[in-house]
């Protein structure tokens, strides 16, 4: 089953390279989805029967825990949505010319080229083919950010690039630092294996530990778009096509987080206390949420809005992680999916938003809810959504990690980040809800849906974050428990 | 044979240096070609040495693909590269040359502070080749951010590449050999992907000069 | 007794071996650019020639311009009798070390520079300004050089630092003495006036550093400057060989016959390390003066690197 999901955008991309046809590349990109969709479904039941899904190939590199499966599952689900929604977005970006059909194929080629090294950086427990997908991710996205080849896409594929290569790089120094502080204690291939990392986590050693911590989080940091190494995260996902935005700030980002939680498992597990991690893990989260705050208030542009809220909510799963009490890391995990629904539905109707109004700026979209009765609908109450609204998911999960902050009597921190979350709400609700009221002066724009297929995948979202905030369902809940015990691993 | 080795780490970061003091691109895409080979050599060494005592050979091989990669592919590749850019970009960095110079021998002595006063990696002469090697990541660092070509922040980047398998292979005698050929190809995939970045760029913007990209503020 | 006969053995080899060295210098440079050049011994006829002409001087010069020839070549072969040419020859009773070395040449700088100056030349006064610039940014390298050889031998006079590398095997391959080595060549050639940083063979005044302040020489003066700037770059071609490559431990014989062997090496590793000057110089182009600041920190960074290469090392 693994083999399966694995395999399936392998054989996609070959496919792409061969077939030249369009109507056939959509339906296999919506095949191959759903395949994946599928195998890892079966994947999560199996996992949650037996716990752990290993397999001996390549010397039993591959490993599928319950943390692994969660991020998993995201990961498959916005790339169905995601490919849903492509479809109809390239169909319209074709009729207006501002395409050659060419690039279609290269889009599908590079789109399946990401998720295959998303999925492969989370089904190894070798934390160096982990570094190794993780920089994949990298160099398969880069041209899909500069996918529209105008200057400013040029610019932000260059900062991408660059940023997220030096900073993966810094990652590589703390994963040498990780295998320095184990060369006693393991031997051979069991290098930068997690699972014999985390069993014989107390005689590591604890200063160049927390060398390769610190070197690993301001790495996989800089991916995850915490400040200050976020620079590059406005530009790159407001410049790339709307589905691929959608795929960078909803999954990408989950993934680098994820790298940096293996690692806080083993670090909290060897130091004996989060009281080291917690500090430099809330540190980031709090400059993160700050900065995002400081420039929401004052975004021209609704891409780079979103952008920014994406390094918000990826410092609130931080801060999350820092507190490392069982109920936070719950809603740290609970958050990550929330955000990722959330967030890649704001990006697809987005895309919706800027094929209709053929602008990125705020100022100059009115009367949304009239052109676009739907997506404008959706798009609002997803704005509510994202800054913490019940009754959707973002709130439950935003309700959790607060409660788990005051829990632990860090009042000040949890006050702060309130505070902040409600100036962000303030910020949003002033900026974007002038575009959906009053009526649009310009002609050309008619009323009307465009891509309807995206907009049922924008539904779909939208009823998914609507169901996680108003109950979680029971072996969702024990699978994030079990991810949960997984980090913290019986100690608190 | 030690001996060598920390002699051959001097010399790398006597490398580095010379790289910060060099002007033009091509002096930095032949002072990265001479670092490479000495690092090869320094990969060469130890592998010789382990196929004696352990009679293992994956760190030959890691010579041998350091040596057709680093050594031969990405040098000519960024010669390429750079023969068909503009070449108007006047002055490359902000600071002098002797400020830079000075910079970077603050950031060894700061390197070496930082590694000695923690135990675990600072067991006699393993300190120096780890301290050299660490200098070796940050003055890539270093050099990156100084230099206003796209062109110097690629041979930035695979100094701090180069730094880093270094130190991996003092401190450790060398990353798992899978992992280290993952690295090899992600490097190779990076230089290529950077290298037609900086055509796009030079054909969009006429010029290298990374300060003109700032449309994207805020 | 036997000290003074050493002191002349040194001072005649020193004496008689320096132009030797420019003329390989040029030859090679020749060879490298399909001439024939000059013959090797050219500069020896050259020396003859000017003690043949006479002197001519300028009336509005003061006594500088006349004492600084003498000054100079006299400087010159006094910081030779400090160096050591072979472990087996020691004067002893000049008890020199690094410091002094630096300052007798030091001295004959000084002096060369205001002789510059006096005639009141524009050229002089330039070739003086550049020199004090390029020699005070060299300065704190050739100090920092040699003192971390000298914490390495723990002496800083030279005849202690020779005998003690020549009783460490190979000192090249080591951390601390291969940068120092490297630091040491771009030290002779700012020293020397060579390419890189000066042109010896230009006739354009405005890009000459070292030959602008020779100008104003003639005869038998010019000849005593110019010799002694060639003893010059053979005491720091001989600090460079003896110190960094002593292959005085591997001679068998004792007595005359290894004083004779033990020069000769040193000849031939003169000889070696001349035709890599020369190599240096056919490959580069000489800085814009504006640039030798950068070398100048270059050569300073690397030198202090090896003081901490040691500092750590500790050996």
């Amino acid at each position: 089953m693994g083999f399966v999901l694995l395999a399936v955008p392998v054989v996609a991309v070959v496919l792409f390279l061969l077939i030249r046809s369009r109507k056939l590349q959509y339906a296999i990109s919506v095949s191959a989805s759903t395949i994946i969709m599928i195998a890892a479904a079966l994947l999560t039941r199996d996992v949650m029967l037996f716990g752990v899904v290993e397999y001996s190939a390549l010397g039993g590199v591959f490993y599928i825990d319950s943390l692994s499966i969660l991020v998993l599952d995201i990961v498959v689900i916005i790339g169905l949505m995601t490919s849903i929604y492509s479809v109809g977005y390239l169909e319209e970006e074709l009729k207006h010319g501002k395409l050659d059909p060419g690039r279609i194929r290269i889009y599908y080629i590079l789109m399946y080229s990401f998720i295959f090294t998303m999925m492969l950086a989370l089904t190894v427990k070798n934390m160096g083919i982990m570094w190794i997908a993780i920089e994949a991710t990298t160099l398969a996205s880069t041209f899909l950010v500069g996918f529209y080849n105008g200057k400013d896409s040029i610019e932000a594929a260059w900062k991408y690039i660059i940023i997220c290569s030096v900073g993966i790089a810094i990652a590589l120094l703390g994963i040498t630092f990780l295998q320095l502080s184990s060369i006693d204690v393991l031997k051979g291939s069991q290098f930068l294996d997690w699972t014999a990392l985390y069993n014989k986590a107390a005689a590591l050693n604890p200063s160049t530990l927390r060398f390769a911590f610190i070197f690993i989080v301001i790495g996989f940091g800089t991916k995850a778009g915490l400040a200050p190494m976020h620079t590059w995260l406005p530009d790159a996902h407001s410049q790339a096509p709307s589905p691929i935005s959608a795929l960078l700030s909803g999954v990408l980002l989950n993934c680098a987080m994820y790298g940096i939680i293996r690692t806080i498992a083993i670090v909290n597990r060897s130091l004996g206390s989060s009281v080291f991690t917690g500090r430099i893990m809330i540190t980031f989260g709090i400059l993160s949420i700050l900065t995002a705050a400081i420039f929401i208030l004052t975004q021209k542009d609704y891409k780079r809005l979103l952008a920014y809220s994406s390094i918000e909510h990826m410092g609130i799963i931080a801060v999350a992680i820092g507190i490392f009490t069982p109920l936070s890391v719950f809603g740290a995990l609970l958050h990550m999916i929330n955000h990722s629904f959330t967030k890649s539905m704001l990006f697809l109707s987005s895309g919706n938003i800027l094929q209709k109004y053929d602008t990125k700026e705020i100022s100059k979209i009115k009367g949304m809810l009239k052109i676009l009765p739907v997506t404008g609908t959706v798009f609002l109450l997803g704005l509510f959504a994202i800054a913490g609204t019940p009754p959707f998911g973002v709130f439950s999960s935003e309700f959790v990690i607060l409660t788990a902050i005051f829990q632990k009597n860090n009042f000040w921190i949890g006050i702060l980040i309130a505070v902040v979350l409600a100036v962000i709400f303030a910020g949003i609700a002033h900026t974007m809800f002038k575009m959906f009221y009053g009526t649009n002066t310009s002609a050309e724009i008619t009323a009307g849906e465009i891509n309807i297929p995206g907009v049922i995948a924008i539904v779909v979202l939208f009823v998914l974050i609507t169901v996680t905030g108003l109950f979680i369902p029971n072996p969702l809940k024990e699978l994030i428990e079990k991810a949960g015990n997984i980090i913290i691993g019986g100690q608190v | 044979m030690s001996d060598y080795l920390d002699v051959l780490s001097v010399l790398i970061l006597l490398s580095s240096f010379i790289l910060m003091a060099n002007k033009r691109t091509k002096s930095h895409i032949r002072t990265f070609r001479i670092q490479a080979a000495m690092i090869a050599l320094a990969a060469g060494i130890m592998g010789i040495d382990s196929l004696y005592k352990e009679g293992r050979f994956d760190l030959l091989v890691v010579c041998a693909v350091i040596t057709a990669i680093k050594v031969i592919y990405i040098p000519r590749l960024l010669k390429k590269v750079d023969a068909n850019v503009e070449y108007k970009v006047e002055k490359d960095f902000f600071l002098n040359i002797p400020i830079l110079i000075i910079g970077c021998c603050f950031i060894v002595v700061f390197t070496y502070f930082s590694i000695s006063t923690s135990e675990g990696i600072n067991t006699g002469t393993l300190n120096m080749r780890v301290v050299n090697s660490v200098s070796l990541i940050l003055i890539g660092l270093f050099f990156m951010i100084s230099r206003k070509k796209a062109i110097g922040q690629i041979v930035g980047f695979l100094v701090i590449e180069n730094g880093i398998f270094v130190t991996a292979m003092f401190a450790t005698q060398g990353m798992p050999f899978i992992v280290d050929m993952g690295m090899f190809i992600d490097l190779l995939s990076a230089v290529m992907i950077l290298g037609i970045m900086v055509f796009k760029i030079n054909e969009k913007f006429k010029s290298v000069d990374i300060n003109k990209l700032k449309n994207l503020r805020g | 007794m036997i000290n003074v006969v050493y002191a002349v053995i040194q001072i005649v080899v020193l004496v008689l071996a320096a132009p030797l060295v420019n003329g390989i210098i040029k030859k090679v440079k020749a060879l490298t650019q399909k001439r024939k050049g000059a013959p090797l011994l050219q500069m020896y006829y050259d020396l003859f020639k000017m003690c043949k002409k006479t002197v001519v001087v300028s009336d509005v010069s003061s006594w500088i311009l006349k004492v600084t020839p003498y000054i100079v070549f006299s400087t010159a072969v006094a910081a030779g009798l400090l160096v050591p040419v072979t472990t087996l020859i020691q004067p002893g009773w000049f008890a020199g070390d690094i410091i002094i070395v630096a300052a007798i040449f030091a001295l004959g700088r000084f002096f060369m520079m205001l002789a510059a100056l006096d005639t009141g030349s524009t050229f002089g006064g330039m070739g003086s300004s550049r020199e004090a610039m390029i020699s005070s940014l060299i300065e704190p390298s050739i100090l920092v050089t040699l003192f971390t050889i000298g914490l390495t031998a723990k002496s800083t006079a030279l005849f202690p630092i020779m005998n003690f590398m020549k009783s460490t095997g190979t000192p090249l391959i080591h951390p601390v003495y291969i940068i120092a080595f490297i630091t040491f060549f771009i030290i002779i050639i700012t020293e020397t006036s060579r390419i890189p940083v000066d042109d010896p063979s230009t006739h354009l005044e405005l890009t000459m550093v070292h030959e602008a302040m020779l100008l104003e020489y003639s005869g038998r003066n010019l000849a005593l400057m110019e010799l002694g700037a060639a003893i010059k770059q053979l005491v720091f071609i001989t600090l460079l060989v003896n110190i960094f490559i002593p292959l005085d431990q591997f001679i068998g014989a004792a007595g005359i016959a290894a004083v004779a062997i033990s020069l000769g090496i040193y000849l031939i590793k003169v000889v070696c390390i001349s035709i890599i000057i020369a190599v240096i110089e056919v490959s580069t182009v000489k800085l814009r003066l504006f640039s030798i600041p950068n070398l100048a920190a270059l050569s300073f960074i690397l030198s202090f690197l090896g003081f901490l290469q040691y500092f750590v090392f500790g050996r």
